[in-house]
């Protein structure tokens, strides 16, 4: 009986110290033992070299002899970079990238996700096979997609010649217009299975009950897809476009793979620009390419600012 | 199923039946169709890694007329080549990566997650590790390459396994937080009633319970891990040190010509990937979609 007594009252106290209304003292060392070692970590690893990059970007870094020799130079570097003609060409690159990318994954991804809710036959297998490029790395695919884009024997001019398009069997990577929208391409390849993924859980959350309730009404599929589903998934959408974007807008490994920014700058993209920059072979200056990560995270913020009002405000009407 | 309660609805003729069929088989087909044109680079670079250079520059799409498994043989064993190097560096980085990782991350979710450790100011902190994931990895690894040069890390894997850690702190942290959330707080009672400190009722009773999202986690960081080339490149220069991202550019680089070999490098660097994926391809595609939060 005693024993219980005490148990209740550890229960009790216990249940208190949980409660709103008595302000029991916080359990701040614990607080500290969980929180503090990823708060300080992340602060030194992530936190602190991003403010670092915010200030090497005013700064003239030349690395010499396992020292870096740093001169301030204000704003400089910005300026240096409205007149640099390759930033120029990698901005407009990756912004036509972050149109024309997006756009087709969203509407190729939105239709097989819609395709694959309805459970058509093998629906299963096409999921974990489209799903399969998300892991492989863009290394990887970069690379394979080479042999792919090869003039004389790649899968593509192949596949043309034996169509008989051999006037389409072109240097894919080796031209001035091309190479862009090869990488495009295969980026796409690369994701668009995450994005059905992600579209597909989206359709799948939708309570079945709706759906039936349309059939109900004598609604077809067709109208069941367009009046019920797609304005359901209309948050999953503008999520999985944001991260498109965004994806878009930071990507590497298969651009560097696949092109390295080349030939002649002609599928540069912000991010192989800094690579290129900073730690190429003839890099000289940290500060500039830090300059242009900085402006680079900018606008992306802002673009995806704008992504998020836009879509947004169309959901409120 | 939704499907077949259609169908069941109306009394369909045997026309419309027969509609419904080809309709069902042409989608197949052009479903089928596009799942190839998805999967044909992979079976096409396994192939090419089964034959030789002169048989592939002879005819680039035959089959193996025999299997040369040599290609793998020669990669690993061949004294100027020695790709189970790079292997084991990518075993290295991602496995003490991981570890500490998980460490930080199992325990900081707890503290972000728990409804006990609350204080003014937690859902701040917790803001400012989310907003990190609109970051791109262009926007700190240059400071972060200063300061592996100052503390002498350049071209030491730690370089990659610390790196790697913090990278996934935000996600890792987030997937570990809203788990931790949604336990009991009958449990912390019920262990603290049996004598556990807060230390004890985390490694003790939740952390074992939390072991769904915990694999979840592990499973999404050693993919990015595994696959990471940016940092990989910039961290680590020296030949012995390169991680198999890093490596295969430079094999491929060096051994263009040789496409035999340059494919079987690349079925080893993607081998461990696809072979977890063949065994757990429903938890990497749950741990994928977890990991998509809004940025």
């Amino acid at each position: 009986m005693e024993t219980k007594a005490v148990t209740n009252a550890k229960l009790l106290a216990a249940r208190r110290r949980h409660s709103g209304w008595v302000h029991p003292s916080k359990p701040w060392g614990a607080i500290a033992l969980f929180i503090g070692p990823v708060m300080v970590y992340y602060c030194i690893f992530v936190i602190y070299p991003v403010l670092a990059t915010f200030y090497y970007s005013l700064l003239h870094m030349t690395p010499t002899g396992g020292r870096i020799v740093t001169t301030f130079v204000g704003l400089g570097n910005f300026d240096r970079l409205l007149n640099d003609g390759i930033f120029i060409q990698a901005v407009k690159n990756t912004l036509r990238w972050g149109v024309v990318g997006p756009a087709l994954e969203m509407l190729t991804a939105t239709t097989l996700a819609v395709v694959v809710y309805f459970r058509v036959p093998l629906h299963r297998f096409y999921r974990t096979a489209w799903f399969t490029p998300v892991l492989v790395s863009g290394v990887i695919v970069g690379l394979v997609f080479r042999w792919v884009f090869n003039v004389d024997w790649g899968l593509l001019n192949v596949a043309l010649r034996a169509i008989g398009l051999d006037r389409l069997a072109l240097n894919w990577l080796g031209r001035r217009d091309t190479p862009l929208w090869c990488v495009v391409f295969v980026h796409y390849w690369a994701t668009f299975g995450y994005s059905f993924i992600l579209l597909l859980a989206g359709l799948t959350a939708i309570p079945e009950e709706l759906i039936e309730a349309s059939y109900i009404d004598g609604a077809s599929t067709w109208q069941a897809v367009v009046k019920v589903m797609l304005p359901m998934l209309r948050p999953t959408f503008v999520t999985v476009l944001i991260l498109s974007f965004m994806g878009k807008m930071r990507a590497f490994n298969v651009v560097w793979a696949l092109t390295g920014g080349g030939p002649m700058h002609f599928s540069e993209t912000v991010a192989t620009y800094v690579q290129t920059l900073a730690f190429g072979q003839q890099s000289l200056d940290l500060g500039y390419p830090s300059a242009i990560a900085v402006a680079w995270f900018a606008v992306v913020c802002i673009g995806v600012g704008l992504l998020n009002r836009w879509l947004s405000r169309r959901v409120e009407q | 199923m939704i499907v077949a309660q259609r169908v069941g609805a109306k009394r369909h003729s045997t026309w419309a039946r027969w509609q419904r069929w080809i309709r069902l088989t042409l989608l197949t087909i052009v479903l089928l169709a596009f799942t190839l044109l998805v999967i044909i680079p992979f079976i096409w670079m396994v192939v090419m890694s089964v034959r030789t250079t002169g048989e592939i520059l002879n005819d680039p799409y035959g089959l193996p007329k025999t299997v040369r498994w040599q290609n793998y043989v020669k990669l690993m064993a061949d004294p100027q080549i020695r790709f189970y190097r790079y292997f084991g560096n990518s075993v290295f980085a991602s496995f003490f990566a991981l570890l500490l990782n998980t460490i930080l991350v199992t325990m900081g979710g707890y503290g972000f997650g728990r409804n006990r450790y609350r204080f003014r100011g937690r859902g701040v902190l917790f803001t400012i590790l989310l907003l990190s994931l609109m970051l791109p990895g262009q926007a700190m690894y240059i400071a972060q390459f200063v300061m592996m040069s100052r503390y002498g890390l350049l071209n030491t894997r730690w370089s990659l396994v610390l790196l790697y850690a913090a990278e996934a702190v935000p996600v890792s942290t987030y997937l570990m937080a809203t788990y931790f959330s949604q336990l009991p707080s009958e449990l912390e009672d019920a262990a603290r009633m049996d004598g556990c400190n807060d230390f004890g009722t985390f490694w003790r009773v939740m952390l074992p319970l939390s072991r769904p999202a915990l694999a979840t986690v592990i499973l999404l960081n050693f993919m990015n891990f595994w696959n990471e080339l940016m940092l990989a490149l910039t961290m680590v220069t020296h030949p012995d040190l390169r991680t198999l991202p890093s490596a295969i550019m430079y094999f491929v680089g060096e051994h263009g010509a040789d496409y035999a070999m340059a494919a079987a490098s690349l079925v080893v660097a993607m081998l461990p990937i696809v072979l977890l994926y063949l065994f757990l391809s429903e938890r990497f595609i749950e741990g994928l979609t977890a990991g998509a939060i809004k940025g």
